[in-house]
């Protein structure tokens, strides 16, 4: 992260911008191609283990009604991207929507959020810049790692040398917008421990599973958002820590799991920037739930409809995930990771996560 | 009780004196009393009516004359009644005929003619005048002058209700300046709270006889309306009625009366569009229905242990061996050939056998021996004994099993039923069902032939499907199986389908007379016969172009189509049905459209909901036409006048008053068909007007982002605008057409490009006007000097997606000014 990379992504801005000013003078429709961003135009790339976007393209054209706003869209979100990366500004996406309403222009302004959200993302497809690099942010990221590792960020307000136990508390290292500020020390980790929801992080963090086992504990919140998918691949990648991923015993849960080790639908051209393929999944597993007897859920439709198009997603083509789907289609169950509760307190932290690290080979 | 008898006894006369009050009422004097019926029921209506009866009496007079008619109509208060003048230029009437026409109800030209005319009973103008005389007590004047006459004819005259004539008060010659024509004054009770109709008429009169002048002058307003054309109507012929379309009772009536003594001369003669061929396939059916059909039998098979040689030889006696032999050979050769045979077929095949014989052997073959053959022959194919054997027959029937090796173990009529049967039933009834039910079928047969009443097996496809009921339920109460409707039909069709029409002479038209059924056999086969439609030359329709002429004379619209149809019959009388639509331009938006009926031409101003003509409009989806229709049924909303005329040599009206057409389906179908046939064309055209907003609507809002577009994208990159004339033209598919202009020496260099983006050919006028001479022009364009100016004219054609180029030179200095046409100019975009 630098002036340098402002600047790249600046220019290229304004190339997108000239484009357009040149298919005007030689009497060409505007228009620029995208790829379409839907599930049936995700393709597994073989090299990089991600997922990423595959040959189709969406055109926006100017040639109707609907595409000359997009376009005229665009130009002004380009305008004032090109201006705040000069002044050195940043913004959410949702002060990008409400700021819209500011330009002079009724025609260009968004309609709503979903509208400017996919604004940058073409944007960010186009040019080839991440959203980051224009300065641009989500509304909330919040995400927390806790274990025995130093790091150094550069804030605006300077740099801060954070250790991630001992100068935090008991909420962790908030992860900030832009992980790419952030300079890796030193640390005594010896794997990544990714968890789902916030009580079972509490719960570990309560335990003192991360100093018991040197882990670091990265709090996923559901979905992960892009910053927490990007530290989590530069710590493997630059510390050569295994990542493993904890989460409930259900469809949804497998999709997260998912979303870190092979990349989304809506980040596919980001994949290779943000998905770590050797993550691993400890669990909660049909297998667990059966081999635990934890306290269960019957599968709801949706879930057993989630299940069976997992079934045919390529990604959870293994062995491994067909058993293990398969397993759950016929028990017809589901668990919460908190169901290990049922067991003690002390149970996941003393005997299920040591049980299945151990069984993975990581402790 | 006793009381009553003795009374009833003592009037033993009142029959007679009931009889005594009875008595024949006078036309005029039902009419008299029953005027509504003619549409004089009110002194508002009464005058629309009477203005009507003698506005269509003049029509028709003047177009018979081939005079293109001018009609003046004046309506002026006279005291406590309004006195109606209604004069034309038509031929006149002769000193005889005057007083009948307007004093005689029922009297007139048209009645028995199959032909298109207004008028038809005669009944019009006479209660007019009946109508005027009642209510105000005074006679009508009429003046008329016959071409060439040197004075006119002038009549007072009342219609004497007592007896249906004219009763004349004053007749006496008079000038008139008029070179020809005739002039009727009413006097009657009336009002003008009919006013709209009134006018409606006149202009509707107007829209339909685009060959008519019109003139109405009443107390508040006066019209005159112009003609459109001065083409009349084709002259119309009288025509003999259709086959398909004439009743029972009308033929028996024309049985009577016809010169013909065969049936095919009566039809010939007495119809139109039928010819030899036709009366020949209206006998065959007749024959059908009347006599009947005869089954046919497959000749039997070589496997077959029948000898038909033997059963001729056996039959014939003392003939010589060799004649006999001949005699035996022919028949069973030539039974052989038919693929089929009949009785009636064996009877030509052993008559020309025998005549073969004759000429060969010289041995006479009487009608006995032929007879003999016939028989042996018939009930060897229908395998059946003599009747004598009867009792051999029965047991045979009952021991079919029996060990006799001669016998067949199935009767022929069993198989040959059962091949039948079995095509034309549904493949799940089994086989021995469907065999159970022949064999019950060919009892039918063999039932009747035993009695002797049928020993041909001739039936009536009535008596056929007796037979076939009769079989089907046996089957179904014994086989516990169902033999349903379709499935008797079925066999029905397939069994009449092999049957033979016996060549038997049809009755004489004598014979016919008063044989109702036959009467009624033969209008069924005439029904049952495809016929040509009836020619066309009795009926004059307006035609498409005369259609749109006449709304586009009295009605200021966008877009007018109209459909003309071809001719249809309906009871034996031909009929068009002609519609038309305007719309747009300055018809009232708000509301439902207004639908026009004519008749023959004529207006159809009452009773608007009783009219086939307005259920058929309102039963139409109009949506599926681009206009509105609330509810989706009913009268459609919108600036959209439609018309519809039906001519016909008899119109089938509601009432006497002829105000609405009768809902007669054949006519409903052509209704509907004429006026979608119109609607389609508007709808393409509303369609192509909605396009085109659509293209000016998306002109107008990209017209307004991409110049800002453009302004935007000329600011973040920091360059001057850029011209987006070219992507603008290229975005709407448009024409565009772009002048270059270059330095040349001393001169200028000009092109006129046009480009075409659209997906359609585009063929362009341009002019482009220059203020100094231009040369070097190319050979397809034209100059021409005008005032200092030059005209150059270019007409290009251009393909979708292509370009072309007009270039020429022209000193420094000139202006130019383009002017395109040919393009709509939504379509255009024009960079000067």
């Amino acid at each position: 992260m630098s002036a340098d990379n402002e600047q790249q992504a600046r220019e290229q801005l304004i190339d997108l911008a000239a484009q357009f000013y040149d298919q005007f003078e030689l009497g060409e429709i505007p228009h620029m191609s995208v790829p379409t961003r839907t599930k049936n135009n995700i393709e597994y790339d073989e090299d990089s283990n991600v997922w990423v976007y595959g040959d189709r393209e969406s055109t926006r054209s100017a040639n109707s009604v609907k595409g000359a706003r997009k376009l005229l869209k665009a130009v002004y979100t380009i305008e004032f991207l090109a201006e705040q990366l000069d002044e050195d500004r940043s913004s959410t996406l949702r002060e990008l929507y409400y700021l819209s309403e500011s330009w002079d222009n009724n025609e260009a302004q968004f309609n709503d959020q979903d509208e400017s959200n996919s604004m940058i993302e073409d944007l960010e497809i186009v040019s080839g810049v991440t959203r980051e690099d224009f300065h641009m942010r989500p509304e909330e990221s919040g995400a927390t790692i806790m274990g025995p590792l130093n790091l150094r960020e550069q804030t605006r307000r300077g740099e801060r040398e954070i250790h991630c136990q001992e100068d935090v508390g008991e909420g962790g290292y908030q992860i900030p917008n832009n992980p790419d500020t952030i300079e890796f020390l030193d640390n005594d980790a010896d794997f990544i421990l990714a968890v789902e929801t916030g009580g079972m992080r509490d719960r570990l963090v309560e335990n003192g599973f991360d100093e018991e086992y040197n882990a670091l504990i990265v709090h996923l919140k559901g979905q992960p958002a892009r910053a927490t998918r990007r530290i989590t691949k530069r710590l493997h990648d630059e510390l050569d820590l295994p990542v493993t991923v904890f989460a409930d015993g259900d469809p949804w849960s497998y999709r997260i799991y998912g979303s870190v080790a092979y990349g989304s639908i809506k980040s596919a051209h980001l994949s290779e920037y943000l998905a770590t393929p050797e993550a691993k999944y400890i669990g909660i597993q049909p297998a667990d739930i059966v081999e635990y007897e934890l306290p269960t859920d019957p599968l709801s439709d949706s879930d057993i409809n989630a299940l069976e198009s997992e079934l045919e997603d390529p990604r959870f083509q293994t062995d491994y995930w067909e058993e293990q789907i398969e397993l759950q289609l016929e028990i017809g169950k589901k668990s919460e990771q908190q169901s290990l509760a049922a067991r003690g307190l002390d149970f996941v932290t003393d005997t299920y996560l040591p049980e299945r690290l151990d069984e993975m080979g990581i402790l | 009780m006793t009381s009553f008898q003795s009374t009833l006894g003592e009037e033993a006369g009142i029959a007679e004196e009931l009889a005594e009050s009875q008595q024949a009422i006078s036309i005029a004097e039902f009419f008299e009393k029953n005027k509504h019926m003619l549409g004089f029921d009110s002194g508002a209506r009464g005058l629309v009516t009477a203005v009507k009866e003698a506005v269509d009496n003049a029509l028709d007079a003047a177009e018979e004359a081939g005079i293109l008619p001018d009609i003046y109509v004046e309506i002026e208060e006279a005291g406590d009644y309004y006195r109606l003048i209604v004069e034309d230029n038509g031929p006149g009437l002769t000193k005889e005929t005057l007083p009948k026409v307007f004093g005689k109800l029922l009297y007139g030209s048209r009645f028995h003619a199959r032909e298109q005319s207004r008028g038809q009973q005669g009944i019009g103008i006479s209660a007019a005048v009946l109508y005027a005389q009642l209510t105000s007590g005074k006679p009508a004047k009429i003046t008329s002058r016959t071409q060439g006459a040197s004075e006119a004819e002038y009549f007072e005259l009342i219609v004497d209700t007592d007896d249906n004539e004219p009763e004349i008060s004053v007749e006496e010659t008079t000038s008139w300046d008029r070179p020809h024509g005739t002039r009727i004054v009413l006097e009657m009770e009336a009002n003008m709270r009919a006013r709209n109709q009134l006018h409606d008429y006149i202009k509707h009169t107007a829209v339909v006889n685009p060959h008519a002048r019109l003139e109405l002058r009443e107390p508040q307003e006066h019209f005159k309306f112009e003609r459109a054309t001065d083409q009349l109507p084709e002259e119309t012929e009288e025509i003999r009625p259709h086959p398909h379309g004439v009743e029972l009772g009308t033929v028996m009536k024309m049985l009577t009366a016809t010169d013909s003594q065969t049936v095919s001369g009566f039809l010939q003669e007495e119809f139109t569009r039928v010819g030899k061929k036709t009366a020949d396939s209206v006998i065959d059916e007749f024959r059908d229905r009347h006599y009947g059909r005869e089954m046919r039998w497959r000749p039997p098979a070589s496997r077959e242990d029948i000898d038909l040689h033997a059963a001729v030889s056996n039959a014939t006696s003392n003939k010589g061996a060799d004649a006999t032999a001949a005699f035996a050979d022919a028949i069973a050769d030539a039974v052989d050939d038919h693929d089929r045979i009949a009785h009636h077929e064996l009877l030509e095949v052993v008559d020309s056998a025998a005549d073969a014989v004759e000429d060969d052997h010289g041995t006479t073959f009487g009608d006995t021996v032929r007879e003999n053959a016939v028989e042996a022959v018939w009930l060897a194919l229908i395998d059946a004994r003599e009747l004598e054997d009867e009792t051999e027959a029965d047991a045979d029937a009952a021991s079919a099993t029996d060990d006799n090796p001669s016998e067949p173990d199935v009767s022929r009529l069993v198989a040959g039923l059962y091949e039948l049967a079995d095509e034309a039933t549904s493949t799940r009834k089994d086989d021995e069902v469907i065999h159970a039910f022949a064999e019950r079928f060919a009892a039918k047969f063999e039932d009747a032939r035993e009695a002797e009443e049928n020993v041909r097996h001739r039936l009536t496809r009535t008596e056929l499907e007796a037979y076939v009921d009769r079989a089907a339920d046996l089957t179904e109460e014994y086989d516990d199986i169902t033999f349903g409707d379709t499935a008797r039909e079925n066999v029905v069709d397939a069994v009449w389908g092999v049957m033979s029409t016996v060549p038997d002479d049809p009755p004489l038209v004598r014979e016919l007379n008063n044989d109702r059924d036959a009467t009624s056999n033969l209008v069924d086969g005439m029904r049952a016969t495809d016929i040509m439609a009836p020619p066309t030359r009795c009926l004059a329709p307006i035609t498409e172009d005369l259609i749109s002429a006449g709304l586009e004379k009295e009605f200021d619209a966008d877009f007018y189509a109209s459909a003309t149809r071809d001719a249809e019959v309906h009871g034996g009388d031909p009929f068009i049905v002609e519609a038309g639509i305007a719309y747009g331009g300055d018809l009232p938006a708000e509301g439902s459209a207004d639908v026009m009926r004519f008749a023959n031409r004529v207006p159809l101003v009452y009773q608007r909901g009783a009219c086939a003509t307005t259920d058929v409009v309102k039963s139409i989806g109009w949506r599926n036409y681009g206009l509105d229709q609330p509810g989706g049924s009913g009268l459609p909303n919108g600036p959209a006048v439609i018309m519809v005329h039906v001519a016909s040599t008899n119109v089938p009206f509601t009432s006497e008053s002829k105000d609405a057409v009768a809902n007669v389906p054949e006519m409903e179908d052509e209704i509907e068909l004429a006026i979608r046939e119109a609607a389609r064309e508007l709808k393409s055209y509303l369609n192509k007007r909605r396009s085109m907003q659509q293209r000016r609507k998306k002109q107008n809002v990209l017209g307004k982002i991409l110049p800002e577009m453009a302004e935007k994208v000329a600011e973040v990159t920091g360059r001057e605008e850029p011209n987006i004339d070219d992507a603008i033209a290229r975005i709407m598919n448009n024409v565009l057409v772009e002048r270059g202009v270059e330095e040349n020496g001393d001169g200028q260099a000009v092109s006129v490009t046009v480009e075409n983006n659209s997906s359609t050919n585009e063929s362009l006028e341009i002019t482009d006007i220059v203020t100094a001479e231009p040369t070097g022009l190319p050979d397809d364009a034209t100059v021409v000097e005008m005032d200092g100016e030059w005209f150059i004219k270019w007409a290009p054609e251009v393909s979708s997606n292509d370009e072309t180029a007009l270039e020429y030179e022209v000193a420094d200095g000139a202006e130019f000014d383009l002017d395109v046409k040919g393009v709509e100019s939504e379509k255009l975009t024009v960079k000067q």
